[in-house]
């Protein structure tokens, strides 16, 4: 195996802490043309490519850095042990409010969670340290603090901090593609599940039953790859409660459809018309094909996805797009992350700064103001 | 010619009525609309209804619980369209009952009644798939833009103040919010922005929106807008609650919500609030419909991503 020992050369103007640039349908646009837009689908087509025919459990190379990576993964199971739901505490609302003590963990702890990553020591000294790039990634990977809930937006900071590891030279795609998903993918995406499920994390910009999925997109992108040279298996075969069970485990496709039916009631066709539809295409190949399509169209398009994409001197913003405007949103959920155990901000007194009246807030804001898509 | 009564039968069956019917429906409406107020005044007896999503079913369970319309008379709170099923029907039943019992049944505007959520939400991929275009979305989009921003039930002192989201920093009494130009888009910031998104929480005064748009704001803000406007209680929706409906702040905010196990998942029940001509108030709870697996709707082709 060649040595991966290779001489990084750091990036101009060193790591800096990524900013949200994407912020008008102008700078969108930017984006779609940009060359960070066709690295991320490039990794995730290559991704998409090494899982081709194979099972979740197929044989593939693991490298000591994905390795590395796994363990990582365990020790975000580990904190997730850490903090219980205290029933009946706040039943009115659906996110649990313990998934704050969680997050507010794993901001406290990435940066050392990653010195894990043996092939990161190298490139840290006392004035570069590429985990200030790499931490916001990861950190945004677990979904929204402040709301509780989760989507493909913070699926694809997951992807984004890989590809800042491929980018780095500390994942090579030529040997590790295959375990990037079959092994890191799908570890991350059991810790997702027990995070969904233990804190009822709400589904962040569902479309309700017109979305592919309430949380996901990923696993039904490589699921399809990992399909398409089947035999047996039809697009249609989702409806089989029997193949379900007997794949569920097998291929990532299967086990979303398991998933979805459990947490659903009443039938696929009412509850994910767009799954419906897909069912009826002739080949996996076709919904492989299709998937790699609508992830552009429906996530790396999408402003009210990409306004919140990080961009840093790993994945470089475009050119030309605007320059990172503070909302008062970000203001927030900035503030928030400083203070682990979180308290609320108001007008009247934030982090000790008086502010006088409302109105006086709000006009000192509409200055800075992005107008970001809001979640409903 | 348009026969309303048709049209409400076929809604009630889930049915997609032709687009030129859809048209008139919406034009219709946007005629009453047009010469309602900012702030409607509504009589009681009244049932007050929250969230609808597209959840048709369950709305139909919501007018067994609360009574048939026009037996009854309904406050509907925003938010009809997004996520659900049936969107665009779900919408165009209560337009109907608005064209034909004008009287009857007051809407008011909530936060996915624009443009630009909508396309984000789902209810613009319903119509495309539905339609074949985006025109059914666009007539319904015309119409979002008359809704009223909030009603007054009671005339008497101590009455009712209904709003999708809540308060605004912006706005001290509601004479003020009778002074907006509604007839547009909602904007991103600003007084009618705010009543559409903001929500109650316990905070002293007003804080930021994790939602980046509306405020939050606490007990002190609600007793002093009871006060100034002399009300007993401000009904809002715009939020999931399990119970169906929550008090805040010793009874003087509800939240109200009425699309039960929301998106086929949230194991909620739903709730509508009655007030009576004494302004008591009356939650009826109800649960979702269990949908009838020999009704299930037709399969449709694929987008075009797939072909």
């Amino acid at each position: 195996m060649i040595s991966q020992s290779i001489a990084i050369t750091k990036p101009a103007g060193g790591y800096i802490k990524p900013v949200r640039r994407v912020l008008s349908p102008d700078d969108l646009n930017k984006w779609i043309g940009s060359l960070s837009y066709t690295q991320v689908v490039d990794f995730v087509e290559q991704l998409s490519l090494a899982v081709k025919g194979k099972e979740n459990d197929a044989p593939c190379n693991v490298s000591e850095s994905v390795n590395q990576i796994l363990h990582i993964l365990d020790k975000v199971g580990d904190i997730i042990e850490l903090h219980p739901v205290i029933q009946d505490k706040e039943t009115s609302r659906f996110g649990k409010i313990e998934f704050r003590d969680f997050y507010d963990e794993i901001t406290l702890k990435s940066n050392d969670l990653l010195l894990g990553i043996s092939d990161l020591g190298p490139l840290i000294d006392s004035t570069q340290d590429p985990r200030i790039e790499l931490c916001v990634y990861f950190n945004e990977s677990w979904g929204n603090r402040t709301r509780i809930d989760y989507g493909s937006g913070h699926e694809l900071n997951f992807i984004c901090f890989l590809l800042c590891l491929k980018n780095l030279n500390i994942l090579n795609l030529d040997w590790d593609a295959t375990a990037i998903v079959l092994k890191i993918f799908i570890k991350y995406l059991s810790v997702m599940r027990i995070l969904q499920k233990k804190y009822w994390l709400e589904p962040a910009g569902s479309h309700g039953v017109w979305g592919l999925d309430d949380y996901h997109f990923l696993p039904f992108l490589f699921g399809a790859s990992q399909l398409s040279l089947h035999k047996h298996l039809k697009p249609k075969s989702i409806h089989d409660k029997d193949y379900i069970e007997m794949f569920e485990n097998k291929y990532m496709y299967f086990h979303c459809i398991a998933f979805i039916n459990d947490v659903k009631t009443a039938s696929l066709r009412w509850h994910s018309p767009m799954l419906d539809d897909i069912s009826g295409v002739k080949t996996w190949k076709k919904v492989a094909e299709g998937m790699v399509k609508m992830y552009k169209g429906e996530v790396l398009n999408r402003l009210p996805i990409i306004q919140h994409f990080f961009f840093g001197n790993i994945i470089k913003a475009p050119e030309g797009v605007s320059k990172n405007r503070v909302t008062k949103y970000d203001y927030e959920s900035d503030h928030k992350n400083r203070l682990p155990g979180g308290h609320i901000h108001t007008w009247g007194d934030c982090c000790g700064i008086k502010i006088p009246s409302a109105i006086a807030a709000s006009e000192m804001l509409k200055k800075k103001e992005g107008h970001r898509i809001p979640f409903d | 010619m348009l026969d309303l009564d048709i049209c409400i039968e076929l809604l009630k069956e889930c049915k997609c009525i032709p687009e030129a019917d859809v048209q008139e429906i919406c034009f219709k409406a946007q005629e009453l609309l047009m010469e309602e107020g900012n702030v409607q005044l509504v009589d009681t007896p009244v049932v007050i209804c929250g969230d609808i999503h597209g959840q048709l079913h369950d709305l139909l369970t919501l007018f067994r619980a609360g009574g048939d319309c026009p037996d009854s008379k309904y406050l509907f709170l925003g938010d009809f369209v997004d996520r659900g099923f049936y969107s665009l029907e779900s919408f165009l039943l209560l337009l109907c009952y608005k064209v034909r019992y004008p009287d009857r049944i007051a809407l008011v505007r909530g936060n996915h009644e624009s443009r630009q959520i909508t396309q984000v939400y789902g209810f613009y991929d319903e119509c495309l798939r539905k339609y074949g275009s985006a025109n059914v979305w666009r007539y319904c989009c015309e119409v979002f833009d008359y809704l009223s921003l909030g009603a007054l039930v009671g005339n008497s002192s101590g009455g009712v103040f209904c709003v999708h989201g809540g308060l605004s920093p912006d706005i001290e009494s509601i004479k003020q919010i009778k002074l907006i130009d509604r007839k547009k888009e909602v904007p991103h910031e600003g007084a009618m922005c705010d009543l559409l998104w903001s929500d109650p929480d316990d905070v002293p005064g007003w804080a930021i929106s994790p939602r980046g748009a509306g405020f939050l704001f606490g007990k002190m803000e609600v007793d002093k807008f009871l006060h100034e406007n002399n009300i007993s209680l401000i009904a809002r929706a715009h939020q999931l609650v399990m119970e169906g409906y929550k008090e805040w702040f010793d009874g003087g905010l509800v939240t109200v919500w009425s699309a039960p196990n929301y998106c086929y998942r949230c194991g909620n029940v739903a709730a509508v609030l009655k007030i009576d001509d004494n302004l008591n108030r009356e939650y009826k709870i109800f649960e979702a419909t269990i949908q009838d697996a020999n009704a299930i709707p037709s399969k449709k082709p694929v987008t075009d991503y797939f072909l």
